[in-house]
């Protein structure tokens, strides 16, 4: 047992002294921040003032209107009418160009009858210019249409309530207080993390292993200790970094939860909320990331040994990292239907559920049966994938030359 | 004390398309600097590594200490140094050795003690924190030297120890054996260069295509293998020694420079029995003596043929 102490030392030692683990380590907040920051800007960029001119070509006077309820629609938008006129629009045109005007309006009739308006400006890429523009078009337009066809303005106005509806996720019969959209993020942000960690992690193993087969130390180290003892001494120390690493991320991130940040000055609304992350998510994170990552770093191990170098390994891990990113590149999926028969099954097979469970727990509360047998059988496959990686690692690690064929793989698997 | 520490009993390993150990047995006593002798591909590598129990003879036994249980049993009693050495290369030196050394079970502590001496002592103190990619090969090899004695084993296994090292390091490694084996411990180690051997080996076992040619102690081998030359000057008369020098059932080859001669005798005549025909003849004898012919000169004999059509190397093993 000290023997096996011993690698795992050196596993943990050796790798939290390079300084990719302190990148990677710090990396992670400064990220989740990063993140937070840009938020910030971007909802204080769409409370920015703009300047609009109205070139009017109706004939009704419902360009004048325009200026009037665009303005009190929305206060950040200062229109001003300009007469349509031959000379009107390369005026303009210099005007957004010395930045006096951010673009202009052209409406005519066919505004009211088909609908049909252009906007020119220095801002057309901005959505959130664009769908506040379209919006508050949209509802004079049709006030305007329903007052031609004799209909009460009054009447109109209280037809016309804009309509909102607030998100709220049920967990447990509990109101969270988390919106769609921060489901969202916890759920994204699982996918990445445990996919990168236990990619990350994995290959460490594997490169571990493909270290100690070239130089031969393996040679020295078989002769004193078991295969098995150091492979698992190996996946223990590697796995040890990786979650040091993970519960900086995690932490930090749990720091922020809930937190919400405003800019002083942004339109009411504008701001950015951390997610709420509770608890049992955390701990449900965790879980799967050690499962997940034992699976995945025995597979790693088991390829590391029957791989003589570092290109050769690359190439042979690419299947590993194809069936980690089926649940990763599926979390789209398990996001908007997480109670899909493609979920269910995602969380109960072996291979898969380490991303998927935590993601698809971030959405939906998962019916405790469904988490029972999906734990069970990771735990199952964990056991039974380190048996059979431990056979071809114990063959694989004094071998040189080529790579084995699954025929060969078998062999070693069965062998003694 | 003639307690056998290693002993190993028709060992076969039997790799695709050949055999690299073909029944070798071997015993090495307690406290000897024994040497495994063979040309490139002769099974030398084969057989250490069954040995050590990284590789499972496919035939035959390995018993060490004279009690049951393999290397890795033993490994706290047991130091290995294998072909191609390597050490980790992003690690420290001392790291290494405290690492290696905590895998054969000795406590962190007195591991750093010990290997802190040993570095003193082959002139590397000043590297010990230094990553083992910046260190010369030479001193490479050192390091991975102390790795293996660190832990004062019994049994010193070392494959190759001599390769790729300048004749100053190789110096220090071969007086480091010598007075390794002069505490009462056992040396094994291979080599396929002969002056190596001649000049510290207590036994010697030559092995080519995987099997012994000869084996036992260095005088032994000498006497059994050489003792057919025989040396001879005069002092003035030489008398009849024409006539002895010429009887073909006394000496194969002679080469006669008047006053002095260089013999081979048959194999089957007794040196005696010239000396007494000289006196016979009248011849006055300044030198008369008994050649043992150099390691090197043995091995060629025995298996120069061999050597010049090695083998493949046996690069995958067989499961």
């Amino acid at each position: 047992m000290r023997k096996v102490l011993a690698i795992i030392r050196r596993e943990f030692v050796e790798r939290v002294r390079t300084k990719w683990f302190w990148v990677g380590t710090i990396l992670g907040p400064l990220l989740m921040i990063g993140i937070i920051a840009f938020q910030i800007l971007l909802a204080g960029r769409s409370g920015g003032e703009r300047h609009i001119a109205i070139v009017d070509a109706t004939t009704t006077g419902f360009g004048q209107r325009l200026v009037t309820q665009l303005g009190a629609a929305v206060p950040r938008f200062h229109p001003t009418r300009v007469a349509a006129s031959s000379g009107a629009d390369s005026m303009l045109l210099r005007e957004v160009e010395q930045k006096q005007l951010d673009g202009f309006l052209l409406v005519s009739d066919s505004l009211l009858d088909y609908g049909v308006a252009e906007y020119r400006g220095s801002n057309v890429s901005s959505i959130a210019d664009k769908e506040q523009l379209e919006g508050t078009l949209h509802r004079l337009v049709f006030a305007a249409r329903l007052e031609r066809h004799g209909i009460d303005t009054l009447l109109v106005k209280q037809a016309d309530i804009p309509l909102r509806i607030a998100t709220n996720k049920i967990s447990g019969r509990k109101l969270t207080g988390e919106s769609g959209a921060q489901s969202f993020m916890v759920g994204f942000g699982m996918a990445v993390l445990l996919f990168v960690a236990i990619l990350i992690y994995g290959v460490n193993v594997m490169s571990s292993v493909l270290e100690e087969k070239t130089t031969r130390v393996v040679e020295v180290l078989i002769s004193s200790l078991r295969p098995f003892q150091l492979m698992v001494g190996k996946v223990l120390g590697a796995g040890a970094v990786g979650l040091v690493q993970l519960t900086v991320w995690v932490g930090s991130a749990r720091l922020l939860s809930g937190a919400k940040y405003r800019v002083a000055g942004a339109a009411a609304g504008a701001g950015f909320t951390f997610p709420n992350i509770p608890t049992t998510t955390l701990l449900v994170f965790v879980l799967y990331f050690l499962l997940g990552y034992f699976l995945y770093a025995a597979i790693y191990a088991a390829v590391g040994a029957m791989s003589s170098t570092e290109s050769e390994a690359r190439q042979a891990q690419v299947p590993v990292q194809l069936l980690l990113m089926i649940p990763y590149v599926s979390f789209f999926a398990l996001l908007n239907d997480p109670n899909s028969s493609l979920a269910v099954w995602m969380t109960l097979i072996p291979f898969w559920s380490p991303i998927a469970t935590p993601v698809r727990w971030g959405a939906t509360p998962i019916p405790v049966i469904q988490m029972v047998a999906s734990i069970g059988f990771l735990v199952a496959a964990v056991l039974v994938v380190t048996w059979l990686a431990a056979r071809i690692y114990r063959v694989g690690i004094l071998m040189t030359g080529k790579r084995p064929n699954l025929k060969e793989m078998v062999r070693w698997i069965r062998a003694g | 004390m003639s307690q056998t520490i290693l002993a190993a009993d028709r060992i076969v390993k039997r790799f695709a398309g050949h055999t690299a150990v073909d029944g070798l047995s071997l015993t090495v006593p307690r406290g000897v600097i024994y040497g495994l002798l063979g040309p490139n591909g002769a099974g030398k590598t084969t057989t250490i590594r069954m040995i050590m129990n990284v590789i499972v003879p496919d035939e035959g036994t390995v018993r060490l200490f004279d009690a049951p249980g393999t290397a890795r049993d033993f490994s706290a009693r047991i130091g290995f140094l294998p072909e191609e050495r390597g050490l980790y290369p992003k690690m420290r030196v001392l790291d290494v050795l405290l690492f290696l050394a905590e895998t054969r079970g000795v406590d962190r502590r007195s591991a750093r003690v010990k290997a802190l001496r040993w570095l003193e002592r082959l002139g590397l103190s000043d590297w010990r924190m230094r990553k083992v990619s910046d260190l010369s090969k030479g001193m490479q090899q050192k390091v991975q030297f102390i790795s293996t004695v660190l832990h004062e084993p019994d049994l010193v296994i070392l494959d190759e120890p001599f390769s790729g090292l300048d004749p100053v390091n190789a110096q220090v490694i071969r007086d480091t054996i010598l007075d390794w084996a002069r505490t009462g411990r056992t040396v094994l180690f291979s080599t396929h260069i002969m002056e190596h051997a001649e000049q510290i080996c207590d036994h010697v076992c030559i092995i080519a295509r995987g099997q012994k040619r000869v084996d036992g102690t260095l005088a032994e081998v000498k006497r059994l293998h050489g003792g057919r030359h025989l040396s001879v000057a005069f002092d003035g008369a030489n008398g009849g020694a024409a006539q002895v020098f010429a009887d073909r059932r006394l000496v194969a080859k002679v080469e006669d420079f008047g006053q002095y001669a260089e013999l081979e005798l048959t194999p089957t005549v007794d040196a005696q029995e010239i000396l007494k025909a000289l006196v016979a003849s009248g011849a006055r004898l300044a030198k008369f003596e008994l050649v043992a012919p150099s390691l090197h000169k043995i091995f060629i004999d025995l298996v120069g043929a061999d050597a010049t059509r090695p083998d493949a190397r046996p690069e995958v093993a067989r499961a």
